[in-house]
């Protein structure tokens, strides 16, 4: 019966309609136009049929059945609007405004209440209810720093304990009490140490859960809202961000809106505050005598026009953020390609330009997009080299509640423990930086030690024995990998970051990919990148090594690492630095100073003072997500369309005015003006996005329920990209732990650090080691530590995981008040750290 | 009549397995092992046994539906929660005579296939549970339980988990999940147990009699156990009477046995020689039943023609003394208070009638709470998740029925026209 569809014929309210065998009442006859009231119906959540707003008649059966637990059955007559369903609706609403407080006038969901409008479409609209209400509480009481609660109003649809547990899997939400008592709260109503990110404020139908930092500063209709796209990781969550006299105050998802649905993360719906922070740019700066002073835009243009001659060429780089939308990341390009003749070209201070080019030609990004619902479709999901669970946590949300619904086997290769963990059928901890050990062993152990053709001589010397040494694993779950990867006949692979920190793994990903086609597996990878337009800037060429559409380059040209090298011989006089924070994220911080300082001029477009823009000569005021129009590319190569809520403030302006307004200085025809006109060359420059169409909402569809492939790129024609094989890392011999970094569950890079709500989810930096070393240490969660290594040493507070690799100590890259990259010494082998308790 | 449920109450040391042994059990299971289990599981099908758990389903034709590929794990719940207020028939069995319940399972086990079985019993009944952990550590020692039983090359093992209190765990699905470490709230049907029940895997859970007479039938054979009482809902039952009689306690009668003959001659007639006003045949979610009902026989088909129901064979005696919105009350006030809440009109509607009687029965009531209360029970009836609401209606509505002129005058006097 496998692949056979099975359809079913209904009368639903007289009308006759065809259907998949299975399909529910509920959705059969919304399909018909039908409209059914729901409260605890959640496409994406398991059924429970508790809140019986949805009661229908079936024809032939006594009582009436819940339409959204309740499947069709061939033949059945169905019935929708009957007197009885209509007064069973008003009364389940009686019943849920029994022992409601009907407080809307103070409460923050009036006017967007499900309960309100229900019950002015459903009725009663007289009360009978004369009986003393149960309260559960007196006072709202703050279950975080983001999430309030007034139980009083809940409706008991626990669409908030099933989101945290079925989609989140934080699991921190359960009921308390029994009958009327009971309440969706914490256990205990402890305060939560969670994920802190308000999917179950959104899933709330009534002002039960809400959102702290949004309490009581405004009504639903006074705000303006646009749909745009999240500008924090690479997953693309398609979001509503909201202001209320200028200011952001809300970001919320939409129901069947985008593939994140419903869902956001901590940094997606809390975060956003940044692009109203007091400390944004609101006019140039220039640097006199010693000090950067406000300055108009003429005497900014005008300061650079004197500095750098047209056709500057090599002496020039240009490093621009992979937070810019893709139409100023392509006219970044351009200026710097065309206008100042210069190859030297990169969109991160992160990683090296050959890692980059390798990882997009071994996850296949040249190849196209791949959407996260087909890889959620293969049989098996390998996800090796990404923190998931905290750098791509919608991405997280995605695989775990498709998981849960399907027959498939998920394995989760990472030295930390992460909360992926618990829906993965293999999970293997490896030591850090060895994914290349990793897959060797595996590629190895699918082809029962005999290398296929496909993995060449590359692995014709390798020995399991001293793969899984190194990598610090037992052959045996390798072996049990190996298996389930042979059981499959589609598996995709989902590659994150830590392929980029650690380069040498790159050619191996090929490799595995190669060897699993050629045992005629169908096979897909999809990068998990940290940054919301990663894909968009390598794609629109920001690279040294090849243009749009991953086109070839005439000359190739410095990335990040190579430009500061070339300004510390004097070789480099001009960099123009757009949204990149290179003297926080470069690794060796010392020597990323001396070099930037070095530059004859350093221009900086940011939208706030950062490290950089502090050593620069000209700063130009730029604009945040909020303010402009555009295009981002996710992780799968989606295109989607960010939209302006606001005007930047003060002077500053769209990011694609100023790198225009820098180009019409040289060249009054440089251009185009507007973001869809660059779109549009765009599309003619790189041939990827020709096609690409950007009417993409999300809404279920009958083909793919959730998805939409009209928005993925296409594979790029000219693409000439080549992996460089890189020789292994060394770490240092001295000290316990092998230090990792990576971002925050609440964090992505520096400028989450503008959020003041993000700020007080987690105020300072902590370290975080496993149970075990930490007990062999005697340390216990929330000790201060001093984290020690050869270059330098900072105080902490530890956190301790449970099923992480032993030896490996892991710190956010997003702290100011601890620079990781200090760390690091350029040239030097991966840093170990020693940890000791501190005691005042 | 010769007593099969109650064979062993009253007799020195019934629990241990010795006696157990001497008075001829254990002789079913050896029975059982030498036959077929599709073999067993006709003849309980055809004894015409129905669950004495209170829905009156056919034991053999659920067994029936347990699929029988070998490779699924299967198992076998007893619903040993017994909850229903005037209930405590299992009890009896459990306390006096644990052997009884513990081979009828392994019975069971065998017919369907389960290789392990728990005992869903209340907390309350802590003395039960270990008389139950003990018997099953008696039959584990004699090779009843355990790897091999008998040499027949089946294993079986038996587990006792204990409730926390809560009335909802009786309803199967509730169990399940509450066994399974979840909060008791009764799961969506489809899927049926049958198919998917404890961990997912195909379940049948059975009520402690039901389970107990299972030994009898392979013993006297299905068409011993079906010539007793009516056609349709045969064999022993166990009646607990509790209430106005001269002699409450528990009765193991043929089924059908009419109220009359119950009250008046098994439990010596109303105590006081008062006059009889009211009996709940079978826990406090049947509807009551009046005088004009005495000639009722006692089972599933005859109760639910007359609007009411055998539910667990408890029967609850009312004389004229009683105040029958008081004892409305107390009856809405167990369902409210048990309700699960899961779903809206269990969770807000059975508070809200009994804020509504304790009014009345206060000298608080106001003219129209009748009509609200039968407003009310027709939103509540039908619509809620699981059958609690619906318990919790039938049993006011039956009192309503009868008695509503008693309600009207504590709404107009503001005082009881019994006392």
């Amino acid at each position: 019966m496998h692949g056979v569809i099975i359809m079913a014929t209904v009368k639903i309210n007289g009308k006759e309609i065809t259907v998949q065998d299975n399909t529910l009442i509920l959705d059969a006859a919304r399909d018909a136009g039908f409209e059914i009231p729901t409260f605890c119906y959640q496409a994406d959540l398991m059924g429970i049929g508790s809140c019986r707003m949805c009661l229908v008649e079936i024809e032939g059966q006594k009582k009436l059945q819940p339409s959204c637990i309740t499947p069709v059955l061939h033949g059945m007559s169905i019935n929708t609007e009957t007197p009885t369903v209509i007064s069973a609706r008003a009364s389940m609403l009686e019943f849920l405004l029994a022992n409601h407080a009907l407080d809307c006038p103070v409460c923050d969901k009036g006017g967007e209440c499900e309960l309100q409008d229900m019950v002015y479409k459903y009725g009663p609209h007289k009360g009978r209810h004369a009986e003393k209400k149960f309260k559960f509480q007196e006072k709202d009481y703050a279950l975080s720093p983001v999430i309030i609660k007034n139980s009083n109003r809940c409706v008991q649809c626990q669409k908030c304990v099933r989101v945290c547990a079925e989609v989140v899997g934080a699991n921190v939400l359960g009921a308390l009490g029994r009958g009327d008592h009971q309440e969706e709260t914490s256990f205990f109503r402890h305060f939560l140490d969670c994920d802190q990110d308000g999917n179950c404020i959104e899933v709330c139908p009534v002002g039960c859960f809400m959102r702290l930092p949004y309490r009581y500063r405004t009504r639903p209709w006074d705000l303006k809202g646009a749909d745009t796209v999240c500008p924090y990781c690479g997953t693309g969550c398609r979001m509503v961000i909201e202001h209320r006299d200028g200011v952001l105050i809300r970001s919320k998802a939409q129901l069947g809106v985008g593939l994140n649905s419903e869902t956001l993360c901590a940094r997606g719906r809390f975060g956003c505050d940044f692009a109203s922070s007091t400390e944004r740019l609101k006019t140039p700066l220039i640097r006199r005598g010693g000090s950067l002073e406000p300055a108009s835009w003429e005497e900014a243009l005008g300061y650079i026009k004197e500095h750098i001659p047209v056709n500057i060429g090599n002496k020039m780089g240009g490093i621009a953020s992979p937070r810019l939308t893709n139409e100023e990341l392509y006219l970044f390009q351009k200026l710097l390609r065309d206008i100042f003749g210069s190859p030297n070209l990169d969109s991160t201070a992160r990683w090296e330009p050959e890692a980059t080019e390798g990882f997009i030609k071994a996850t296949g990004m040249d190849e196209g997009g791949v959407s996260v619902f087909d890889c959620m479709e293969s049989d098996s999901v390998l996800v090796i080299g990404s923190h998931l669970s905290d750098e791509n946590p919608v991405t997280d949300y995605i695989v775990r509640r498709i998981k849960n619904t399907r027959r498939m086997s998920l394995i989760i290769a990472s030295p930390r423990e992460m909360k992926l963990d618990s829906s993965a059928t293999i999970k293997l901890r490896h030591s850090p930086g060895r994914e290349a050990a990793v897959l060797d062993a595996i590629a190895l152990a699918v082809n029962a030690g005999k290398p296929s053709p496909a993995e060449g001589a590359a692995l014709k010397d390798a020995k399991i024995e001293d793969l899984i040494a190194s990598a610090g694993v037992t052959k045996g779950a390798v072996e049990q990998i190996a298996q389930r990867l042979l059981a499959a006949n589609s598996i995709a692979i989902i590659a994150g970051m830590e392929f980029l920190r650690h380069p040498e793994g790159i050619p191996e990903l090929g490799l595995l990919k190669e060897a699993l086609k050629s045992s005629g597996k169908k096979v897909l990878v999809m990068p998990a990148l940290d940054r919301a337009n990663q894909r968009g800037a390598w794609e629109m060429g920001v690279h040294p090594a090849f243009g749009p559409g991953y086109g070839p380059v005439k000359d190739k040209g410095l990335g990040c690492a190579g430009m500061l090298e070339a300004a510390n011989r004097g070789d480099l006089d001009m960099m123009y630095i757009a949204g990149a924070d290179v003297a926080a994220m470069h690794p060796d911080e010392e020597f990323t100073r001396k070099a930037l300082l070095k530059l004859k001029l350093l221009v900086v477009q940011d939208i706030f003072l950062s490290e950089t823009a502090k050593l620069a000569h000209v700063v130009l005021p730029g604009s945040s997500f909020a303010e402009k129009e555009g295009t981002f590319t996710n992780q799968e190569g989606r295109a989607q369309i960010i939209r302006k809520l606001l005007p930047p403030p003060g002077k500053a302006k769209r990011d694609l005015d100023v790198i225009r307004a820098v180009g019409e200085v040289y060249d009054p025809s440089f251009g185009p003006k507007m973001p869809v006109l660059v779109l549009d060359e765009i599309r003619n420059a790189a041939g990827m996005y020709a096609h690409v169409s950007l009417a993409f909402n999300n809404k279920r569809n009958t083909e793919n329920k959730l998805d939409n492939r009209h928005a993925l790129v296409q594979g790029s024609a000219t693409s000439a990209l080549s992996v460089t094989r890189f020789s292994a890392a060394t770490t240092e011999p001295e000290g316990r732990f092998h230090l990792t970094t990576g971002n925050h569950l609440f964090h992505s890079g520096r400028f989450s650090r503008r959020s003041g709500t993000l700020l007080g989810l987690l105020s300072a930096a902590v370290v975080e080691i496993s149970e075990k070393d930490a007990a062999s240490l005697n340390l216990k969660s929330g000790d201060k530590v001093k984290v020690k290594g050869r270059h330098y040493e900072a105080i902490l507070s530890l956190k301790t995981k449970k099923g992480s690799k032993e030896g490996v100590a892991f710190i956010a890259e997003n702290y100011d008040d601890v620079p990781v990259n200090r760390f690091f010494k350029k040239g030097e082998p991966a840093p170990r750290v020693d940890i000791t308790k501190v005691t005042y | 009549m010769e007593k099969v449920l109650l064979k062993n109450l009253g007799k020195p040391d019934s629990h241990r397995i010795e006696n157990y042994i001497a008075n001829g059990g254990y002789r079913a299971l050896e029975a059982a092992l030498k036959l077929k289990p599709d073999n067993i599981v006709q003849m309980v099908k055809d004894s015409g046994l129905r669950g004495r758990g209170g829905a009156g389903f056919s034991t053999g034709l659920k067994w029936s539906f347990i699929p029988k590929d070998p490779t699924i794990p299967k198992y076998l719940c007893c619903n040993a929660d017994e909850g229903e207020p005037g209930t405590f028939k299992d009890r009896g069995i459990i306390d006096n005579d644990p052997h009884l319940l513990v081979e009828g399972m392994a019975i069971a086990s065998y017919a369907i296939g389960a290789a392990n079985s728990y005992i869903y019993i209340r907390g309350e009944f802590a003395f039960g549970a270990d008389r139950l952990e003990a018997a099953i550590k008696e039959a584990t020692e004699k090779g009843y339980l355990g790897n091999n039983i008998q040499g027949s090359g089946f294993s079986h093992n038996m587990y006792v988990h204990k409730g926390f209190g809560a009335y909802i765990c009786g309803e199967e699905t509730a169990l399940l999940e509450s066994i399974e470490g979840y909060r008791g709230q009764p799961r969506k049907k489809p899927p049926f147990p049958a198919l998917s029940g404890l961990y997912a895997k195909p379940t049948v859970i059975n009520n402690v009699e039901t389970l107990a007479c299972i030994p009898a039938i392979i013993e006297k054979g299905p068409k011993w156990f079906s010539s007793m009482g009516p056609e349709k809902s045969p064999g022993p039952k166990i009646y607990c009477v509790s209430g106005h009689v001269k002699k409450p306690g528990l009765y193991e009668l043929p089924m059908g046995t009419t109220v009359r003959d119950l009250i008046f001659n098994h439990c010596g007639g109303m105590l006081k020689n008062r006059e009889l006003k009211a009996v709940i045949p079978g826990g406090v979610s049947a509807p009551m039943l009046t005088t004009r009902d005495l000639d009722t026989p006692l089972d599933f088909d005859s109760l639910a023609a007359k609007g009411s129901m055998l539910g667990s064979g408890a029967v609850i005696v009312m004389d004229e003394s009683t105040c029958m919105v008081k004892m409305a009350l107390i009856i809405n006030r167990f369902f409210s208070h048990e309700s699960c809440g899961k779903c809206t009109p269990c969770r807000d509607g059975t508070p809200w009638l009994t804020n509504i009687l304790k009014r009345i029965e206060g000298g608080q009531g106001r003219q129209g709470d009748v009509e609200l209360l039968e407003s009310l029970c027709t939103n509540i009836f039908g619509r809620t998740f699981c059958p609690l609401g619906d318990g919790a209606v039938m049993a006011l509505r039956g009192a309503l029925k009868n008695f509503r002129d008693e309600f009207q005058y504590h709404i107009d006097h503001k005082k009881c026209m019994a006392s």
